[in-house]
């Protein structure tokens, strides 16, 4: 009995000195003070649905970077604060993470007022801002803001013109557009490109803008019944695309053609939502999840979107954005071997990053990529499905309109 | 123009929301009104039992009907409960504006703690559905919560009016200390209303979850216009309470249907800022 | 100026405070403290500026994001649409908030029933409309305004300072303003509205001026604040201008800060912003909020008016302030205009009626200068009306009031009481939340006395306090006295505003005979003094002694005026008061 317990004990005894010298070892390879990441996410507040995919995001990336050895060689540590869905909450944080916590780098927040009202501290302090969601590029006039985004600097003009791009490869060309946007500056700057191109080309278009928190649908889903276009353009952001496809249900109503510009990626569970269109650059499915990296990043999001109730708990346009926002810093530090800001400003500006949206660079108007890269995804019994342009769909997904 | 259609369309919609914020102000407007505490924090109530009863029905299986029946006799005792601490520190109107609110956020943070901020819809297979009058929608589950707020504004209304009970809470709001030299154990009750109120925060809540989706944040979208419902209602009138919030809801689905729908605020409190002026005799 | 040890080292440290904050750019600090430090001033003057009107009068505002927002919005279009130099455009924001105030008061402040509740519900409409409109006109437009080109003085080297120095001096004149209205006669009069605004306007508040007053001061401060907030922010959207912190924190960090107290709010600010800061920023954001929540909660449970109270009685009872004594001042000679006879009261057909109840059907009676007369009647017939109709607590249906003269019926109470016509209440309506002191003095500053200074106010306040018997009482509050001594505050009320003409209304009921015995020599003091008194009891030992003539009022209508012995004699009066056996 004894030789056998001592036999065990001598096994555990390596088996334990082997963890202890790979630990070591590895925090010997990252070895140091940790390089600090700041940022703020809106994770209460209207707008912490879309925070939270943000958080999972930084997780999964933080787990990956130290697990494989951090950055120069040191380990990497995030810096959190929530910003509560408000501007001015943001700009005080980010003030706070770089005068008192002494951050090496800076990640923008989510969504345009947060990341317009942090910008200005960003400015001050001459940090190297990369954001990840501003739909109004025109407005970062700060030389040291990069954008994550692959819509380019002119979303409003290139959007609506690929979107009309996209049904017409599918053999249809609306009559009549109906275009419904929330007032969240986005949205609505977006959304009025729309109208802008429907009034270019002649198409009759009814406009309406709705409050931010509109509480009851009914009759803006009357009125556009009413019109009965063959194309709705919905500015929405967050829990509105739910709320106006329950309002369509009840009127019986079922849209030829819908859009729908920033939705909670469940939107697409919700009854009704089938056929609806959005802007995508990254889904969990092929031909993105072909790519072994993204297949990773999606397993590891599914995972944690799971343990964390998400009711769509998958990679998608948003969690896109924010890896994307993620790989350009590492991708400026690793290449401009640094952390000094001016440095990684000066690399982004002349260097090409490969991100989970595919290969882009900063030589558009506001360090935008030069084109509007965005690809159209249709909600497919249930799922998102990319579906334009043609050739990167699966062969089997076609963008269905005018059903 | 919007066609006649629209117009009608328009008025039934907001016929059906508006009686939903008289559903959710029933409660707020006894409470300000005869208990003299205003409750920020009904909301809050009324999105929690949303939740629960979503949770009840999509994570439980628990249909509608029994999760009310659950929700309702513990909020009873959650309200109950909250007067007597009410009581017991005896807390001015002033203090109960501060402590509800405080309350609100407690339960906001519960929420968005165990279910996250991420939306929740309570899919029925009565949620689409609409009953046909000629060619106008009049979605279901909407009218019942509209017949609900009726019967429940009205019989408040009605006991307040013609029982003992009613008319005994009735002369504690106006006068406490001479009501109770008349006999009227105004205490147990205020602990009754205080139930009822909370009670009627449960049944907003079970509607709410049936017929949109839900998000934490929703308790504030909520609060200036059922605030406004209320004064205009009078406050301790459940139909009152229940009228002006069809009032509200009716102009701001005609403007919507009319106008730029982003105009609706403007409309519906301008409406309410000419009913002050005007001040005719119902007010 | 008293110069004494106390008051000097408060003044002393108060310099070296101030001194201390403005050098605070100028230190090498990160730049987050001086911008924490700014947060904090900016919620110190919101919360301050609301609780002006709101914690002071009473009337709750849920509007203070209108006032607010008027500023950023004037700023924002002013500064960066229109190229109006910054600083310019910051009194424009302040007025343009006075203005809307001021406006907003005049409309609704007019409406009698229902004040308090309709007033909240203008003010969150108001914000509605007012943010509805900025978003969908080219003001905002719905894509925010942005600031970052404004150019903006450069204090201590960059802009910073200047923010940082702008809401330090708007913190600071919030709390130097709201601290100058609580000693101030606004402030005793707004206090006074809060408590009962119908009796502090029969005292002679004018309660509809100085509730526009503190609400266009709240308002343009606010509007202030909104201002220098626009370029702090530098991106400014209607969301987040007109959220629903900005309408209710102002709420809560008075109440919990202590709503009657000048620095209460400023209190409740620091402690509630400095709590989520620290509480509620990281991820777990939520629950720290709802830990905040539940301290804020159980400090309110347990001093139910607020900390400041508290601290003030803490910091009392450790530094017990210097017991002030208030020597009694005779009054100057009485305000009588001439010595002539006749009447100083003249009514004539004085109708009012109360919903379907005629309570005055047509009473025509005169009040001869320097008489006692005595108002009887049944319960029901008229007499604390018609004394409402001569103090214009109410306004009557037809019929005139003249008074030495000037006809009264028209005038607001205010005036009234300010002619030197003044009234007892039968139950008294004591300010609760205001010391014997401060109601006794509440009255000689806004009565016929129109003293102006606190010597010969608060002189003379003691002098009546004494004249009653209850100077004993002075630091007490109402809630404390027995009926006996809140009667007598009554009537100590009454007399400080030096009136010509007083309305006792059941002034010894509920006293014992020895009472009665005092009372009625003190009642014929004060007519020997050269008051004119209208007295309405039904003590009818007490009518007989006391009055020169009586009148007798049945279901409104005037049924016999004369001396007590001829009144009482009347058939018609036996009749109305024993029935029909007795008469004759």
């Amino acid at each position: 009995m004894t030789r056998i317990f001592t036999r065990l004990l001598g096994r555990a005894a390596v088996a334990a000195s082997i963890t202890m010298l790979l630990a070591g070892g590895a925090a010997f390879a990252q070895s140091g003070k940790p390089i600090v990441i700041g940022q703020t996410l809106a994770l209460t507040g209207p707008l912490g649905q879309t925070g939270m995919v943000h958080k999972i995001v930084g997780e999964i990336v933080m787990d990956d970077l130290n697990k494989a050895g951090g950055l120069l060689g040191r380990p990497v540590e995030w810096k959190l604060y929530d910003d509560e869905s408000k501007g001015s909450t943001a700009r005080t944080q980010y003030e706070r993470l770089i005068t008192i916590d002494k951050v090496d780098l800076i990640l923008g927040p989510y969504a345009t007022e947060g990341i317009l009202a942090a910008m200005t501290v960003a400015q001050r302090y001459k940090k190297l801002y990369i954001q990840n969601t501003l739909g109004i590029p025109h407005l970062a006039t700060y030389e040291g803001q990069f954008s994550a985004l692959m819509t380019g600097a002119e979303p409003q003009n290139t959007f609506p013109v690929r979107v009309l791009q996209a049904y017409a490869d599918s053999g249809f060309t609306p009559k009549s557009i109906a275009i419904v946007t929330s007032k969240f500056a986005s949205a609505q700057f977006n959304s009025k490109g729309m109208e802008a191109l429907a009034n270019a080309r002649k198409i009759p278009n009814l406009y309406l803008e709705y409050d931010f928190g509109t509480r009851d649908f009914g009759a803006i889903a009357a009125r556009v019944k009413d019109f009965n276009p063959d194309f709705i353009w919905t500015g929405v952001l967050g829990v509105e695309g739910h709320q106006i496809l329950e309002a369509y249900g009840k009127l019986n109503y079922k849209p030829k053609a819908h859009l729908y510009l920033y939705p909670s990626p469940s939107l697409a569970q919700v009854p009704g939502a089938e056929g609806g269109i959005s802007q995508t650059s990254l889904e969990d499915q092929p031909p993105y999840t072909n790519d072994p990296l993204i297949k990773h990043y999606a397993e590891a999001f599914h995972e944690k979107a799971v343990k964390a109730n998400l009711p769509y708990p998958f990679i998608d346009s948003q969690a896109g954005n924010s890896f994307s926002g993620w790989q350009i810093l590492i991708a400026a530090v690793k290449g401009a071997n640094s952390l000094d800001d001016a440095k990684l400003i000066a690399w982004l500006e002349k260097n090409e990053v490969t991100t989970v949206m595919g290969k882009r660079d900063f030589k558009g108007k506001f360090h935008t990529n030069s084109v509007d890269a965005t690809q159209i995804r249709q909600v497919q019994n249930g799922k998102w499905v990319l579906v334009w342009p043609r050739e990167r769909a699966l062969p089997q997904s076609k963008l269905v309109a005018n059903k | 123009m919007p066609g006649l259609n629209l117009v009608e369309q328009s008025l039934i919609t907001g016929f059906l929301a508006g009686s939903l914020y008289g559903l959710l102000a029933l409660g707020l407007s006894l409470s300000w009104g005869l208990l003299k505490l205003v409750n920020i924090g009904h909301f809050a109530m009324a999105l929690l039992s949303a939740y629960l009863t979503w949770y009840f029905g999509t994570e439980l299986g628990i249909p509608a009907w029994w999760a009310g029946a659950i929700i309702v006799p513990v909020f009873f005792v959650y309200g109950v409960a909250l007067h007597w601490v009410f009581v017991k520190f005896r807390v001015s109107e002033m203090a109960s504006m501060l402590i509800t609110f405080a309350l609100a956020i407690i339960v906001e943070s519960f929420i968005q703690t165990i279910w996250t901020a991420d939306f929740r819809r309570y899919s029925t297979p009565l949620a689409d559905q609409s009953f046909m009058l000629g060619g106008l929608y009049v979605p279901k589950l909407n009218l019942l919560a509209c017949l609900v707020a009726a019967l429940l504004a009205v019989g408040t209304w009605g006991w307040l009016k013609f029982t003992y009970a009613g008319k005994a809470l009735r002369a504690c709001a106006e006068d406490a200390p001479i009501a109770s030299a008349y006999g009227i154990d105004h205490k147990s009750l205020t602990y009754l209303l205080s139930g009822i109120c909370a009670a009627y925060a449960g049944v907003a809540g079970v509607f709410i979850a049936l017929i949109g989706t839900l998000a934490p944040n929703e308790i504030w979208t909520w609060i200036g216009v059922v605030f406004a419902v209320v004064i205009i209602g009078r406050l301790g009138n459940p139909v009152g309470a229940l009228l002006g919030g069809i009032l509200i809801g009716v102009c701001e689905a005609l403007t919507q249907s009319a106008v730029n729908p982003a105009w609706a605020p403007l409309v519906s409190f301008s409406v309410l800022i000419l009913l002050l002026l005007v001040k005719p005799k119902w007010i | 100026m008293d110069l004494s040890g106390n008051r000097f080292a408060g003044y002393a440290a108060l310099a070296v405070l101030a001194a201390g904050l403005i050098a605070v750019p100028a230190l090498d600090l990160p730049a987050f403290y001086v911008a924490f430090l700014f947060v904090l001033y900016y919620w110190v003057a919101l919360a301050t500026s609301w609780a002006i009107l709101s914690g002071f009068a009473g009337y709750w505002s849920f509007g203070h994001a209108a006032f607010f927002g008027t500023g950023v919005y004037a700023s924002a279009t002013f500064a960066a649409k229109l190229g109006v130099p910054f600083l310019l455009t910051i009194p424009i924001a302040a007025l343009l908030a006075a203005g809307l105030g001021a406006g907003v008061g005049f409309v609704v402040f007019r409406l009698q029933r229902l004040r308090g509740e309709l007033f909240a519900l203008m003010t969150i409409s108001v914000t509605f409309v007012l943010a509805t409109v900025v978003s969908n006109t080219p003001i905002d437009g719905g894509l925010g305004v942005y600031l970052i080109s404004v150019q903006v003085p450069e204090v201590f080297g960059s802009s910073t300072g200047t923010f940082y120095l702008l809401g330090l001096f708007f913190a600071a004149l919030s709390i130097w303003t709201a601290w100058k209205i609580s000693r101030s006669k606004l402030g005793l009069g707004l206090f006074a509205i809060h408590d009962d605004e119908d009796v502090a306007e029969v005292k002679g508040v004018p309660t509809f001026r100085y509730k526009i007053w503190a609400f266009a001061i709240s308002s343009g401060i606010a509007g202030a604040v909104g201002s220098v907030y626009a370029i702090y922010v530098s991106y400014v959207t209607v969301g987040d201008t007109f959220d629903v912190t900005v309408i209710m924190y102002p709420v809560v960090m008075t109440i919990f800060g202590g709503s009657r107290h000048w620095l209460g709010p400023a209190f409740g600010a620091v402690i509630i912003e400095a709590a989520l800061y620290t509480a509620a920023a990281g991820p777990e954001a939520s629950i720290g909020r709802a830990i905040v929540a539940l301290g804020l909660i159980l400090t309110v449970l347990l001093l139910p008016s607020g900390v400041m109270p508290s601290i003030v009685r803490l910091w009392r009872s450790i530094f017990p302030p210097r017991k002030v004594t208030y020597r009694a001042t005779a009054p100057a000679a009485s305000a009588t205009a001439s010595a002539a006879d006749g009447a100083v009261l003249t009514i004539d057909g004085v109708k009012k009626s109360f919903g379907g109840v005629q309570a005055l059907k047509g009473v025509s009676l005169e009040v001869r200068r320097g008489e006692i007369l005595g108002l009887v009647g049944p319960n029901g017939s008229g007499k604390s009306t018609l004394i409402n109709m001569i103090t214009g607590h109410y306004p009557l249906d037809s019929g005139t009031i003249m008074f030495d003269g000037v006809p009264i019926h028209e005038l607001p109470a205010h005036d009234i009481a300010a002619l030197g016509i003044a009234r007892s209440y039968q139950i008294p309506r004591p300010f609760d939340r205001l010391t014997v002191r401060a109601n006794v003095a509440l009255s000689g500053m806004f009565g016929a006395g129109k003293l102006d200074d606190e010597a010969s106010v608060y002189g003379q306040a003691q002098h009546w306090m004494e004249f009653c018997g209850i100077a004993n009482r002075a630091d007490d509050f109402p809630p404390q006295l027995n009926l006996h001594e809140r009667k007598f505050l009554e009537l100590a009320r009454a007399l400080a505003a030096r009136p010509r003409v007083l309305c006792l209304d059941e002034v010894l009921s509920g006293l014992n005979h020895t009472e009665v015995d005092a009372a009625l020599d003190l009642i014929r003091r004060i007519r020997d003094n050269g008051t004119s008194i209208v007295f309405v009891e039904h003590l009818m030992r007490a009518v007989v002694a006391l009055s020169d003539r009586v009148a007798v009022l049945n279901e409104g209508e005037l049924i016999a005026v004369g001396t007590p012995e001829e009144t009482m004699r009347d058939p018609h009066v036996v009749r109305v008061y024993l029935g029909d056996a007795h008469a004759a």
